[in-house]
């Protein structure tokens, strides 16, 4: 009787300590919702701490814009609506990556400009110093013994 | 010149173009930044005009004036500037002190503005309800408001004078003396 007593304890104490934590981090209700608001909130920065995330920060602050972003979701607003609604209200700088438009698309356009054209002239510099180094490069390959070919080319140095 | 000769000279032009372009794209990069990060104008100090700015009232928080309000448009009063926000903590210490001068001094030409800072508008509602504030509070746009203010954080009051003239900057909670204080100075003038 008290080992099965003893057992029962032991057997609850285990499913409570099991069950417990489950409890805890259960999931909400609607997790796909979730996602999307972490999707949302991963494409902002933080308002207040510079360069942080929204998705990743826990003040107060981005507490209250994630739940501004679940519930313009949960009101039917589409994604792009909900990121709308915070550059108009807020600014450009709400978001992570700057807006593809107007003067602000050279930040998009700029850094590959730069690296395409460093790259190309890297390249060139590179080929022009490689042919100065062998200047045989720019001379034929196999010197001809024929005196007519020998001559004919000495006469096209010339010119 | 040689064949070679013309071919080196084009080389070179072609090297001086690409790194021009190189040079020009990097300039093109620091000028976006630039222009987002563009704050307009220099932080107002004691003496200088108020930088005017018009700004969306809180829909039962207008006391009387318009949807918009511009702060020229209140020229003649001295108008008490308030940033805050509903997620500031040292707000909290402040938001009755406000509303208490605001009630007082209204009949005698003072208007307390609030200017929400990086608030969603339910957070804003809650707060501003939970405090009983009646006094105009507005919704800053895009932070245009605080980027022409110059604001580096909240709380943050600015005192105006009836020609638009900042008199006065505090970078802190203000108690109810304290506004009552600047604010009698002003009416005195």
């Amino acid at each position: 009787m008290l080992s099965a007593l003893s057992i029962g304890v032991v057997l609850g104490l285990w499913l409570a300590g099991v069950a417990m934590p489950r409890a805890a981090v259960a999931q909400s209700p609607d997790p796909l919702l979730d996602d999307r608001v972490h999707d949302l909130a991963k494409q902002m920065n933080c308002p207040t701490c510079a360069g942080r995330n929204l998705a990743d920060c826990p003040t107060d602050t981005c507490a209250q814009w994630k739940a501004e972003i679940r519930a313009q979701l949960e009101a039917g607003k589409s994604d792009r609506e909900v990121l709308t609604y915070f550059q108009t209200r807020f600014g450009p700088t709400v978001m992570q990556e700057p807006p593809r438009e107007g003067a602000l698309l050279l930040v998009w356009i700029a850094p590959v400009a730069a690296a395409v054209a460093l790259v190309a002239a890297g390249v060139w510099a590179a080929r022009r110093a490689s042919a100065r180094k062998s200047p045989s490069a720019t001379q034929p390959a196999i010197q001809s013994e024929d005196p007519y070919v020998v001559a004919l080319e000495e006469q096209v140095r010339q010119s | 010149m040689t064949a070679q000769g013309q071919s080196g000279a084009r080389n070179t032009k072609l090297l001086v173009g690409l790194a021009i372009i190189a040079v020009l794209a990097i300039a093109g990069l620091f000028a976006a930044g630039l222009v987002l990060s563009a704050q307009p104008g220099k932080r107002p100090v004691p003496g200088s005009p108020a930088p005017d700015f018009s700004m969306p009232l809180y829909d039962g928080y207008r006391a009387g004036l318009p949807e918009t309000i511009r702060l020229s448009d209140l020229r003649g009063n001295v108008v008490v500037l308030n940033f805050w926000a509903s997620w500031c903590v040292e707000c909290v210490k402040e938001t009755d002190a406000l509303e208490a001068v605001w009630r007082e001094y209204r009949d005698r030409g003072v208007v307390v503005l609030g200017v929400d800072h990086l608030d969603t508008e339910p957070a804003a509602r809650r707060y501003l309800e939970g405090f009983g504030v009646t006094f105009p509070n507005g919704i800053d746009i895009q932070q245009q408001v605080s980027r022409a203010y110059r604001i580096t954080g909240v709380p943050e009051t600015f005192f105006i004078d009836r020609q638009g003239i900042v008199r006065k900057t505090v970078i802190q909670a203000l108690s109810r003396a304290e506004l009552a204080a600047e604010i009698e100075a002003l009416l005195a003038e």
